[in-house]
């Protein structure tokens, strides 16, 4: 069985081989774009993840997007989505053992370098890059997290999706705020002004108990810091910019009760339930897809978006790269399944899906920004610059196959220092020993990796 | 089997009878307060979280993920959005396809193979009767990428595409049925008198004859209760269907999971459209059990033998 | 016949059966076997359709399942994966000595022994509450079926909602002037899970009581009236020997549901889950489908598969499930 299957394999990988170099042949004339595939009774499969908020826009966008591939390939698209994150890893990894499943897959960024650790995804070569319409098409900066060094990409950028904060214009307003906190310290000041427990408006709105949000502002505080928490082969949760970090964000409830205390059970759905009800100044860690809830709540027209801090916790200013780790990089890449049989048609649907009226036209419908960059530069909605300028400070995390690992890591500092945050106070020796813990399991991990 | 079912309906509508007061008294457990005050916790217990599912499903999701009971505003138009959202209409007849074949199919195959394992000695019939019952404790995380490695082996050597169709979720709700459904019937069987058999057998009847003229129209409480078994094992299962669906394949419980997906940064889940998505489909299986319970009735009872 | 029945929890069981051991084996070791039905035109072909279910569908995937369990397989070598390094034990050992397996373990067994404590009475009473027929009691069955068909992760989030600091439980526990603490965080989150898997699967064991209760013969009710039992009596002496099958099934289905169930921990509590409630499945799809440690994460199912297995056939030893009234058990 082994032996047939990677002979079956092998078989497989030449035909697609030698159907790649025939196409890349044949269209070097053409100008680098992708010449016409006959796809004639094909049909490409996508996987990409559901849109809970826009469905019926979702399906709509599915039928149009199809229309079009077929009257340019003469293939269909059939696609398929997945409910979480959960649900996609697995189906991901029950098409990766068993070499069957979609063409086309849509992954997070942050899933990216797992997914290329598999080598189960097409590394792109210079002519893939062409049938695409060239790497220029693409905003550079969405292009950090696709693959290791600029010559082993595997993700395609698709959308960005920065994280901002939402801030509420007349609780900043009425405490004499007129402008979005730049830095950490700043931003717990302006929250203590705001905070009014009696009236129930709290400074901050985020969540404690929410499964990303968490590591998101520990890995920003520590970036911004100096400190980009794996430096080659090692880890760097036992520096003191990750306790800073730490301490800062457990701060807010603990020291500067900026903070409801009930958010220490919230996910970051609870923390957009409370600022929509006009309970909180600031809502951190969000993107533009809260719009549509925030637009049908209390606080539509009196909020607004701006980039987070990115001055660290107890500087005056950006040090260093600091200015430039607004976010995580964040959005959706596409990547190709090395066991498709057609992937010049998947490179098609992934020409026109990333082309600039595509890219324009799903911006309309969903919110999140292109990554094509003519589509990018050609956005002039006010209300979406703070989003756009985010995007261009985005940092990419650590592009390593232990990733996923180190993210739970952080993120179990959090979880196992609730019951001490809702006593009032995380000590100074059960934090070192959660990080120290943190540092070994996330290290093992590294080392696997760099095996 | 149609006779099978009117004799039970016969003999389950004596109780009813006017004269039959006397029966009654017979067959009480408990005295009249105590199992009014067992009914009402027990219902309080199930109602209570039942009510808030209700009272959420009619709330806004803002109010729901501030943690309200009471909706602050009201409103029913989940019920009419949860058909266009997420094509619950497929997934439901998708689930009750694929968990109503298991369920009948199950019960029948487990009935055979436990009359086989209580009424007949053989070599090996305790190690299949322990065997189910490790089979029963492997743990699905564990299956689902070996199972699903089989199904595609399936398709790339033999030609036999399961993935994507109901038939490979049909088997394999089927298969991880089994194991505790034939246990069901194990012991319910062997409450069963032989002394009917032997009789039948005397008159001819064949092994199959016995099973399904005898032993199915008095085993009817165990065949529902291993069919509901079955049942909502294909109804609930997320981790199986996730994988193996294609969108018109889909199952319900999949199509309801969408809503609670929440994106990372996002906005709020879809409270109140999940909570209405999920009493409307706890109603099939709820009206179904509502007139299946009639034969949750003793297979013996009131002169069943004589 | 009747005496038969009502003696049959008790007396009728062999000893232990000899049987039981596959392999080759001689006849002659089944003295007690009876000639004639049980030998004669044995309809073992009956068996073939489920059983060959069951073999290709969980033992061959269990047997792949094993074979992982000796790969060193992770993201990087899951493509290829059956020409991944073979380490032996090595996935076996470092699931024993470098991870909380065995408080895993421990934390899933005890919490599943007590949700299945109270579970037990809670479904005999509603079992034997809705037996004798009443006005609506079509209505209350349903009714008690209802947590049981509510999809895990739909109860879990229900609860979930119910349980976060200052939500409905909080504000009706502080209006009788309790300060709960927090439920899904810290040492009371196993107390949670506890209580919510009580309500998700008492009915389960209901539904088996129910059937139970379906097989106590009519003369039985009828003797003990004429006795004049008192009811408590009754239901102790009489009619609870009929349900000591099933609920011996329920008790084993029901620990084995319980220690394998996913859902309902993971959307109450999240990934990564607080330590009080790092359950075995918990445990295992993070190691395979959040560090893509699939060796690793199948010797930690095997290393639990054996732990659970040997108690259980204790059990079944103990309450003779698997032996009661064989055929030529019967006097």
């Amino acid at each position: 069985m082994k032996f047939a299957s990677s002979a079956k394999f092998a078989a497989v990988a030449l035909t697609a081989a030698l159907a790649l170099t025939a196409c890349g042949g044949g269209n070097s004339s053409s100008g680098g774009s992708a010449g016409p595939v006959d796809g004639k009774g094909k049909k490409l499969s996508v996987l990409t993840g559901v849109n809970a908020q826009y469905s019926a826009q979702q399906k709509q966008w599915f039928t149009d997007i199809a229309a079009k591939f077929k009257a340019q390939t003469g293939a269909d698209v059939e696609f398929e989505t997945f409910a979480s994150a959960n649900d996609e890893l697995t189906r991901i990894q029950t098409s990766v053992v068993s070499g069957q499943g979609p063409d086309v897959y849509s992954l997070g960024t942050t899933f990216t370098p797992t997914a290329y650790a598999t080598k189960a995804f097409v590394t792109l070569s210079d002519d893939d890059w062409k049938k695409l319409g060239g790497k220029d098409k693409f905003n550079q900066a969405a292009l950090g997290i696709s693959g290791p060094d600029a010559q082993h990409q595997a993700g395609i950028p698709f959308v960005s999706r920065p994280f901002v904060m939402a801030y509420n214009k007349d609780i900043l307003a009425a405490a004499g705020i007129d402008k979005p906190a730049s830095s950490w310290d700043e931003l717990a000041a302006q929250a203590k002004k705001m905070t009014n427990p009696t009236t129930g408006t709290f400074g901050l709105a985020t969540g404690y108990k929410d499964n990303f949000d968490p590591w998101k502002f520990i890995w920003a505080m520590s970036v911004q810091a100096g400190n980009p928490l794996v430096d080659g082969k090692t880890l760097k949760l036992d520096d003191p910019t990750v306790k800073k970090a730490y301490d800062t964000y457990f701060g807010w409830l603990t020291k500067d009760k900026v903070v409801d205390p009930a958010s220490i059970g919230w996910s970051n759905s609870n923390a957009v339930a409370a600022f929509a009800s006009g309970k909180a100044g600031y809502l951190l860690m969000t993107t533009s897809s809260s719009l549509p809830t925030l637009e049908k709540s209390a606080v539509a027209g009196k909020y607004a978006y701006a980039t987070m801090p990115t001055t660290a916790p107890g500087q005056t200013s950006p040090q260093g790269d600091a200015a430039n780790a607004a976010s995580i990089l964040s959005g959706d890449n596409v990547v190709v399944a090395d066991y498709s049989k057609q992937k010049d048609l998947a490179f098609a649907y992934i020409n026109l899906i990333t082309s600039k009226d595509e890219q324009l036209n799903f911006q309309k419908i969903f919110g999140d920004l292109p990554a094509n960059a003519e589509a990018l530069k050609s956005l002039d909605n006010p209300a979406l610059k703070p989003v756009a300028d985010t995007a261009a400070k985005s940092k990419a995390t650590p592009f390593t196959g232990a990733w996923g690992d180190i993210q739970l890591a952080l993120l179990n500092v959090v979880v196992q220092s609730i019951p001490d945050l809702s006593k009032g106070s995380v000590d100074d020796s059960s934090l070192q020993a959660r990080l120290k813990d943190a540092q070994t399991k996330g290290q093992a991990s590294l080392d696997r990796a760099s095996k | 089997m149609s006779t099978a079912t009117t004799a039970v309906g016969r003999r389950s509508g004596e109780d009813f009878r006017p004269g039959s007061k006397r029966q009654h008294e017979v067959t009480r457990l408990m005295p009249g307060p105590m199992l009014a005050i067992i009914l009402t916790l027990l219902c309080a217990l199930v109602l209570i979280p039942v009510a808030y599912i209700f009272l959420a499903s009619v709330n806004s999701d803002i109010g729901v993920a501030r943690g309200e009971f009471l909706p602050s505003t009201f409103s029913f138009e989940n019920y009419t959005k949860i058909w266009t959202s997420v094509g619950l209409a497929t997934g439901l007849a998708n689930s009750v396809l694929v968990a109503g074949s298991t369920a009948v199919v199950s019960a029948l195959m487990s009935i055979a193979t436990a009359y086989v394992l209580v009424r007949y000695q053989f070599r090996g019939r305790l190690t299949i009767l322990r065997g189910l019952l490790a089979l029963q404790s492997v743990p699905g995380t564990l299956m689902v990428l070996p199972v699903f490695v089989l199904f595609s082996s399936a398709a790339s050597y033999l030609g036999i595409q399961v993935i994507g169709t109901q038939w490979g979720l049909f088997v394999t709700y089927l298969t991880f049925a089994m194991p505790f459904s034939t246990w069901v019937m194990v012991t319910y069987l062997r409450g069963l008198p032989r002394e009917l058999e032997e009789a039948a057998r005397i008159d001819g009847a064949s092994n199959l004859g016995v099973l399904v003229r005898i032993i199915l129209p008095l085993s009817w409480p165990g065949v529902v209760v291993s069919g509901i078994f079955a049942f909502l094992l294909g109804w609930n299962d997320v981790l199986f269907a996730s994988v193996m669906t294609r969108p018109e394949s889909q199952t319900a419980a999949v199509a309801l999971q969408v809503f609670g997906a929440s994106q990372e940064g996002g906005a709020i889940p879809f409270y109140g459209q999940m909570m209405a998505a999920s009493l409307v489909c706890a109603a099939p299986v709820v009206i179904l059990y509502l007139i299946f319970q009639r034969y949750l009735v003793g297979g013996l009872t009131a002169g069943g033998v004589k | 016949m009747s005496t038969d029945s009502l003696t049959a929890g008790k007396a009728s069981r062999r000893k232990s059966s000899h049987a039981a051991k596959p392999g080759p084996q001689s006849p002659e070791n089944a003295p007690r076997r009876r000639k004639g039905l049980s030998e004669r035109n044995r309809p073992l072909w009956m068996l073939i359709p489920g059983g060959l279910l069951m073999v290709i569908i969980i033992v061959v995937p269990l047997l792949l399942g094993i074979f992982m369990s000796g790969l060193d397989l992770d993201q990087y070598s899951l493509r290829k994966w059956v020409s991944a390094p073979f380490i032996g034990v090595q996935n076996f050992v470092e699931a024993l000595t470098a991870s909380p397996l065995l408080h895993a373990i421990w934390l899933s067994v005890s919490y599943s022994l007590l949700a299945m404590v109270v579970t037990i009475p809670l479904g005999i009473a509603g079992a034997v509450a809705t037996q004798n027929a009443f006005k609506g009691r079509a209505v209350i069955r349903s009714i008690f079926l209802i947590p049981y068909v509510l999809p895990s992760f739909v109860v879990a989030t229900v609860w979930r909602t119910m349980f976060q600091p200052g939500s409905v439980i909080d504000s009706a526990l502080h209006s009788v002037g309790i300060d709960p603490g927090l439920w899904l965080n810290g040492p009371q989150s196993f107390w949670t899970l506890i209580l919510v898997q009580i309500w998700a699967s008492w009915p389960f064991v209901y539904l088996l009581a129910l059937s139970g209760l379906q097989s106590v013969d009519h003369e039985v009710h009828e003797a003990s009236a004429l006795d004049g039992a008192l009811w408590w009596n009754k239901l102790r002496y009489v009619v609870f020997p009929y349900l000591k099958g099933p609920l011996a099934l329920a008790f084993l289905i029901g620990m084995l549901h319980h220690i394998n169930n996913f859902t309902l921990p993971f959307v109450l509590f999240g990934v990564p889950a607080p330590s009080d409630v790092e359950l075995l499945p918990i445990l295992t799809y993070v190691t395979s489908f959040q560090s893509f440690r699939f060796g690793l994460s199948a010797a930690m199912a095997f290393i639990s598969l054996i732990l659970i297995a040997i108690p259980l056939f204790v059990y079944l030893r103990a309450v003779k499930l698997d032996d009661s009234e064989t055929p030529g058990g019967k006097k």
